[in-house]
């Protein structure tokens, strides 16, 4: 059964902003006002101003807890400038009549100060909540974790949080300066990415595609370049569209198929597993001898270019990391060789055309037969590393490859108290909020009026 | 006793034969299902449910969209391009359609348009990170010199090498980053490299406001009188520390001292990380003979199911009420009172 408080949690006839990612939170805050207070009682005021900041600061927090909670104590944290402290031992400030000597009207030297703090107040009073940001449960969602935090808290209740390595099932766990809380990288994902449509599957796959088609288009060019190129060249008749055309729908038949293996590669490798690789090299290679009969380049050419596919397919099962490597070696490499080849070709221009002609025959004759040229080669390899780190896969529970779910961004800010590393999933609570002059660390949509309104409500006097 | 309705003009039964007059394999016109509280034209014209066979139960029209709603529909289709989406290179709060909120100003950095005190400030960068670890990790330098160059709070520095360990740990293990997750996250917040000609990440010399501090005092002193941080402090309360006393990194106000004193910046700043690494060493030190005085006290006996640890206690420590916190145990008849209502068993500390 749904709570009664629930029940409209994001209503916009009386709007009240929450700690969430919701799309209708965000058209809330937009409308967020100070209300008129000046035809209201104090109590009224301090009523109206608690009931507003206690919807947004721990809403699922019982009140009576947040009254153990809340504490008058406001902390606060000024910077000390060494370089002032060690010129000054602070009794310029107690010269003249005991508040520091005037600055004289017309000069330009102000004196001692002390930097590193803005100049204005020190907003005490959005601080009232800080002790709510010492709670497991808020801190997750503080640290981008969590959509809202209710599901902070039932991460917490899950048990897909630990502290300091220990696992912690009590949201109201008050964390202590230098804590380290994780949460479980899959209840990350899947709270933070988009969610899996279930009748728009057929459609959650061209965006996988379309991000490769982008790649495609780029390096359908790459070959219509070297195509041409080729036609000037060695002065052959190549129907450059057609074999665009070849290209593509080899490439795409390519992709599809090391996507399978990229995705087998998660699990353990196994022996139906094994022999499905195998059966698919054996594919490529049967395709590739059909498209050596169809035209007849020289034979060696052909095998150089065999061999490379086969390393570059087999490459696709070795982990992340390894692949990293890879695509790191490859790319020094063809550097490396880029820098011989114009070394080269600084030496003897003239002499050493029939090389150049024969490697651009090469890269024409693998582009024709709708093989990969080295460059595509590289292009291909990026896009398995990408897929591999955000593969497809529909046994996840949000929509894959993973993107950030949609209005997020306008709630995605890191308060200081926290540092956050978003790679594992772990955040370490610093220290306790402080406020310093004109900044407050408490991320909190009032202003400073309900604020000190609220503030005076939980002081209970008078 | 109520009066009979007949049989026939009870309802069930006028459901009945309104189901049975259906027939039921041909398809319902399209026409039928379009929404009626948006009638066409045609519709209008001819009367819509003309045969008593399509009719449905209720005839009432569907609730219109209140006007709150609709607003809220037109204000999505309207920022909803703004805001669905990450904004490439930039944040994208919603102070950036609100340069006016609540009567005053907004900046773009302002997550939230009526507070001005709270912003969103930046984070460390991934290369900021790796740079964090290299240096302490790599190149050993102490992290009260590392927190100084790159301005970055010393709890700040531990924390990122601390996770960054583990990170390296999981890339050791191959198990998985949540490396979109990290990418995306990157582009949505304001962040920090820590390379030349950036302004300083954040405040490294912070001193607690201490509570005392906080009330006016009047301390009748002499005009002669050199009144310093040190007497102001004592005047607050005996144990008010003076800010020189609670600098989290005193080494550096050394530094500047002898910078003042005509030493060579450079030659200060070689002395200010010697001495932050001596500082380090000498905590380090102080840390290891505590726990081995610790060990020293305590008689280990290892047998082969168990590790007995044996201390010595004292049994008047629990005290008169026999629940001193930090007693061992508990005299005997004092009641454990972790059952009685309202008690908190949250544990406030995990090691």
């Amino acid at each position: 059964m749904r709570q009664r408080r629930l029940l409209r949690f994001h209503g916009l006839k009386r709007p009240r902003v929450r700690q969430t990612w919701n799309k209708y939170n965000l058209f809330n805050l937009t409308r967020l006002r100070t209300p008129l207070l000046q035809n209201k009682t104090f109590f009224q005021q301090k009523w109206i101003a608690k009931s507003m900041t206690r919807g947004y600061h721990g809403e699922h927090i019982k009140e009576y807890q947040w009254e153990r909670m809340f504490s008058r104590r406001l902390l606060s944290a000024v910077n000390m400038d060494p370089a002032y402290m060690a010129q000054y031992d602070g009794s310029e400030q107690a010269s003249g009549r005991g508040s520091g000597q005037k600055r004289r009207p017309g000069t330009k030297n102000h004196g001692p100060r002390n930097k590193g703090n803005i100049n204005g107040p020190t907003p005490y009073m959005q601080m009232i909540f800080a002790p709510m940001e010492r709670r497991l449960d808020v801190a997750i969602f503080r640290a981008l974790f969590a959509s809202s935090a209710r599901q902070a808290r039932q991460f917490v209740l899950h048990g897909a949080v630990t502290v300091n390595g220990k696992k912690m099932t009590y949201p109201g766990y008050l964390l202590n300066p230098g804590d380290m809380f994780q949460v479980n990288i899959e209840r990350v994902m899947a709270a933070t990415g988009r969610p899996k449509m279930p009748n728009k599957n057929q459609k959650a796959l061209p965006p996988s595609s379309e991000a490769t088609e982008a790649a495609e288009g780029e390096e359908g060019e790459a070959a219509e370049g070297e195509a041409t190129e080729a036609a000037e060249g060695a002065a052959e008749p190549v129907d450059a569209d057609a074999a665009k055309e070849n290209h593509r729908a080899a490439l795409k038949g390519l992709k599809d198929r090391a996507r399978k293996i990229m995705l087998m590669k998660n699990v353990h490798m196994r022996a139906k597993q094994k022999q499905s690789l195998r059966k698919f090299l054996q594919e490529v290679k049967t395709n590739m001898d059909r498209t050596r009969k169809a035209s007849d380049p020289s034979k060696a050419e052909m095998d150089d270019v065999e061999r490379e596919l086969t390393a570059l397919l087999s490459d696709l099962s070795l982990t992340p990391a390894q692949l990293k490597a890879e695509a790191k070696k490859a790319y020094i490499e063809r550097n490396k060789k880029r820098d011989r080849q114009l070394a080269a070709a600084a030496a003897d221009t003239n002499a050493d055309a029939s090389t150049t002609t024969k490697t651009i025959r090469a890269g024409a004759a693998a582009a024709s037969l709708g093989l990969l040229t080295e460059s595509q080669q590289s292009v291909l390899k990026w896009m398995m590393q990408r897929e591999a780190e955000n593969p497809h896969d529909a046994s996840k529970p949000y929509a894959t490859p993973w993107k950030p779910r949609e209005w997020m961004s306008p709630f995605a800010f890191i308060p200081r108290y926290l540092e956050v590393n978003q790679r594992v999933c772990a955040a370490v609570y610093l220290r306790h909020p402080v406020a310093r002059p004109g900044k407050s660390e408490v991320p909190s949509p009032f202003s400073p009026t309900l604020s000190q309104l609220a503030f005076n409500w939980y002081l209970r006097r008078g | 006793m109520p009066p009979r309705i007949p049989s026939s003009g009870c309802q069930p039964q006028r459901l009945l034969n309104c189901l049975e007059s259906v027939p039921p394999p041909s398809p319902v016109p399209l026409s039928t299902l379009a929404p009626r509280h948006r009638p066409t034209a045609s519709s209008r014209s001819s009367p819509q449910w003309s045969s008593s066979s399509s009719r449905p139960f209720s005839t009432t029209p569907a609730a219109q969209a209140t006007k709150l709603r609709r607003k809220f529909q037109e204000w999505c289709d309207k920022n909803g391009p703004l805001f669905r989406e990450t904004n490439p290179g930039d944040t994208n709060y919603v102070s950036r359609i609100m340069p006016v909120s609540d009567n005053q100003g907004t900046e773009p950095d302002q997550p939230f348009p009526n507070n001005k005190a709270f912003r969103s400030e930046p984070v460390l960068s991934e290369r900021a990170r790796e740079t964090i670890w290299w240096s302490v990790m790599v190149k050993g330098v102490p992290l009260k010199a590392v927190s100084a160059e790159f301005s970055v709070d010393m709890r700040r520095v531990a924390a990122v090498v601390r996770m960054k360990e583990i990170e390296k740990r999981w890339e050791r293990e191959n198990k998985p980053l949540a490396l979109p997750y990290a990418y995306a996250i990157a582009k949505m917040l304001p962040r920090r490299d820590l390379v030349e000609g950036e302004a300083n990440f954040e405040p490294i010399n912070d001193i607690h406001v201490h509570s005392y501090t906080m009330q006016q005092l009047f301390v009748p002193a002499s005009e002669s009188r050199e009144f310093t941080r040190a007497d102001a402090a004592k005047a607050f309360g005996d144990r008010v520390l003076p800010p020189d006393a609670k600098m989290r990194i005193p080494e550096l106000v050394q530094m500047e001292r002898s910078i003042v004193e005509g030493t060579p910046p450079r030659e200060a700043r070689a002395q200010f990380i010697a001495n932050a690494g001596a500082s380090e060493a000498a905590f380090a030190e102080r840390q290891r003979a505590r726990q081995q005085g610790a060990e020293a006290k305590r008689t280990r006996v290892n047998t082969d199911r168990f590790e007995f640890r044996f201390e010595k206690i004292n049994a008047e420590d629990v005290g008169p009420t026999g629940r001193a916190r930090k007693a061992a145990g508990w005299r005997y008849g004092a009641p454990l009172m972790d059952r009685r209502r309202g008690e908190v068993k949250i544990p406030t500390r995990v090691e």
